[in-house]
């Protein structure tokens, strides 16, 4: 199945090549060359991936691999098309060659987790953590004055709320694994067949997620607080027995419910967020955008709903069959390199491939949970880091394409695997790096 | 010229397409397969089911006949301190300090040799250190000179 993507990679490159070529009216075969570079940079990585995974003797890296290859590809061709070489090898160097080399770590040292499990939890979230504070009041702002990324000296700017996100699905799988049972043994009825255990054991838990969510407020990172949010709910979920997260849940919505009424009423939602919403019912809304309090002479169909129109007429422009790589016009959406990529997928690509590719994204996260629910129940950490990554992915995806379609409110973040992203990319491969060290834990090799 | 390399491109485009479709449906052909062999192990029933008889216990205390209750991952070595509360401990010359995992994953139990000096036997074959091999109902479990049979 790899052959597949090899030839898929090595068509699509050329293609997009020579489509460029054609509408430039330049010469066709000097543009070929070019584009050979990241073709034959992705292909070689892959293959090497594979013969690591097939000298650790996994059967199951049939099936993820080639889905994060064929994602990874039609990612690399786009932001190729749309920023040149130098953006494909960007994308190439800070985000998959690292990425593939702590997919190579996992995968070699699968020990690396169960240390992870033993020591270092409490330091990766703390550091998670400190991060991201430190962005948070010292982090480099950018052109929109949001703090998202820090600075440490010559490196690349670093997204913290990435890492944070990996952080805290580590620090709930440990931390419940170790007080879940406990908690459950002295849980006390409620209401009827509702139990609530001690709620002392949730200090740490909601701690976490507290400071995490108020360092967001105020970086305005509003799809890492979603994200977060899922990952809280999703992995209490998974981790405590239905009766005891059924009361939990219900006292969050509670709180939730409170807390969303004191913002509406007593604190009025930002203006960004509330920009957000108009864009989201009408992105054409002429409504004028108020900037710190004053109204300006741009209306929300110029600000935040332009990106969405030119998301839904590229969209629009591919239709079933697209418009074929390389002869669209997905330049004019903003951002269609990172958070739009999915419009540009739509439009060169057309809808019946992206329908395929969110096929395959379910093909990989169904394989994901499949490996938590195989593991022994006795690893439980484990488990439950698989379903933490699981949910991470699937919110990353559903809010993006749901975003890119209008059918969500927008909020910035990357679609797993086929956005230009650095730190994003690398907690993404990680992720699946995680999987791959644990299937190894399943195959009864004989 | 420009109109044959517009066609190629349209070929190209739906080629991409075709191999993009071909991609998941191998890849969903894959999962229906391996759906069928494992289904059984995806099953909830997570209940541990089973315990080690003994048939030959070597230089343990143990007794013929007598029968061990398993957690549902067990360590099985000869040295208490390096052992948790749900492991056996079997003080014989031959079992190294941690000898031999054993895991319930739901359905069936799994041996793993844990690098120990004299290697674990399951129905007389030995187990290569690092892997994992099935123990079924009945089978025998050999720990250094201690010898088990897996009853329900």
């Amino acid at each position: 199945m790899l052959r597949i993507v090899t030839l898929f990679v090595l068509l699509a490159f050329p293609m997009t090549g020579a489509a460029l070529a054609l509408r430039l009216e330049e010469p066709i075969f000097p543009a070929l060359w070019p584009s050979l570079v990241p073709a034959l940079s992705i292909v070689a990585s892959l293959w090497f991936l594979h013969l690591l995974l097939r000298g650790r003797r996994l059967q199951s890296e049939q099936l993820l691999l080639p889905a994060m290859g064929l994602l990874g590809a039609v990612g690399i061709v786009l932001i190729w098309r749309l920023r040149g070489n130098d953006g494909a090898m960007q994308q190439i160097t800070r985000g998959w060659l690292p990425g593939l080399v702590v997919i190579a770590a996992l995968v070699l040292y699968p020990h690396l987790l169960e240390l992870l499990r033993r020591r270092w939890v409490p330091v990766a979230s703390a550091i998670g953590l400190i991060l991201l504070l430190a962005t948070a009041f010292v982090g480099a702002p950018d052109e929109a004055g949001a703090r998202l990324a820090l600075r440490l000296g010559p490196l690349p700017p670093i997204q913290t709320s990435e890492v944070v996100k990996l952080a805290l699905i580590i620090f709930l799988a440990w931390y419940i694994e170790r007080v879940g049972e406990e908690a459950e043994g002295r849980a006390r009825p409620v209401a009827g067949w509702l139990r609530l255990p001690d709620l002392r054991y949730f200090v740490p838990g909601l701690l976490f997620v507290a400071i995490a969510a108020l360092a967001l407020v105020r970086m305005s990172d509003f799809g890492a607080i979603l994200i977060i949010g899922a990952l809280f709910v999703g992995m209490l979920y998974a981790g405590f027995q239905p009766r005891i997260f059924l009361t939990i849940a219900a006292i969050g919505a509670l709180l939730t419910l409170l807390l969303a009424l004191v913002l509406v009423f007593v604190w009025e939602p930002p203006d960004v967020i509330r920009h957000r919403f108009i864009a989201f019912q009408d992105p054409w809304s002429q409504e004028p955008l108020v900037v710190n309090g004053v109204p300006s002479d741009i209306t929300v169909a110029e600000g935040p709903g332009y990106q969405i129109q030119q998301a839904l007429y590229a969209v629009g422009a591919g239709g079933l069959g697209g418009t074929g790589l390389g002869l669209g016009t997905p330049y004019f959406v903003p951002l269609a390199h990172s958070d739009f990529i999915f419009a540009a997928v739509v439009e060169e690509l057309g809808g019946l491939v992206a329908l395929a590719l969110l096929a395959l994204y379910g093909v990989l996260l169904l394989r994901l949970l499949r490996v938590a629910v195989l593991l022994p129940p006795g690893q439980k950490f484990e488990r439950l880091l698989l379903v933490g990554i699981t949910i991470h992915l699937f919110t990353q995806l559903f809010v993006m394409v749901g975003g890119t379609l209008n059918l969500l409110p927008l909020t910035g973040i990357t679609v797993p695997f086929l956005s230009q992203g650095g730190i994003a990319l690398v907690v993404n491969l990680t992720e699946l790096g995680v999987a791959f060290a644990l299937m190894q834990r399943l195959e009864p090799r004989s | 010229m420009e109109t044959v390399w517009g066609v190629l491109l349209l070929a190209g485009k739906w080629v991409l397409v075709g191999l993009v479709y071909l991609l998941l449906i191998l890849l969903l052909r894959a999962v229906r397969n391996e759906m069928r062999v494992r289904m059984v192990a995806g099953s909830p029933a997570h209940a541990v089911s089973g315990r080690l008889r003994v048939v030959e216990p070597g230089g343990t205390p143990l007794r013929p006949g007598q029968v061990l209750p398993l957690a549902n991952e067990v360590v099985l070595g000869a040295r208490a301190d390096r052992l948790g509360a749900d492991d056996i401990v079997l003080p014989d010359n031959y079992v190294s300090a941690r000898h031999t995992r054993l895991l319930w994953d739901g359905v069936s139990w799994w041996v793993e040799d844990l690098d120990s000096t004299n290697g674990t036997y399951v129905d007389g074959r030995r187990i290569e250190a690092g892997d994992r091999v099935a123990l079924p109902e009945g089978g025998q479990l050999q720990v250094g000179g201690v010898v088990f049979e897996l009853i329900p």
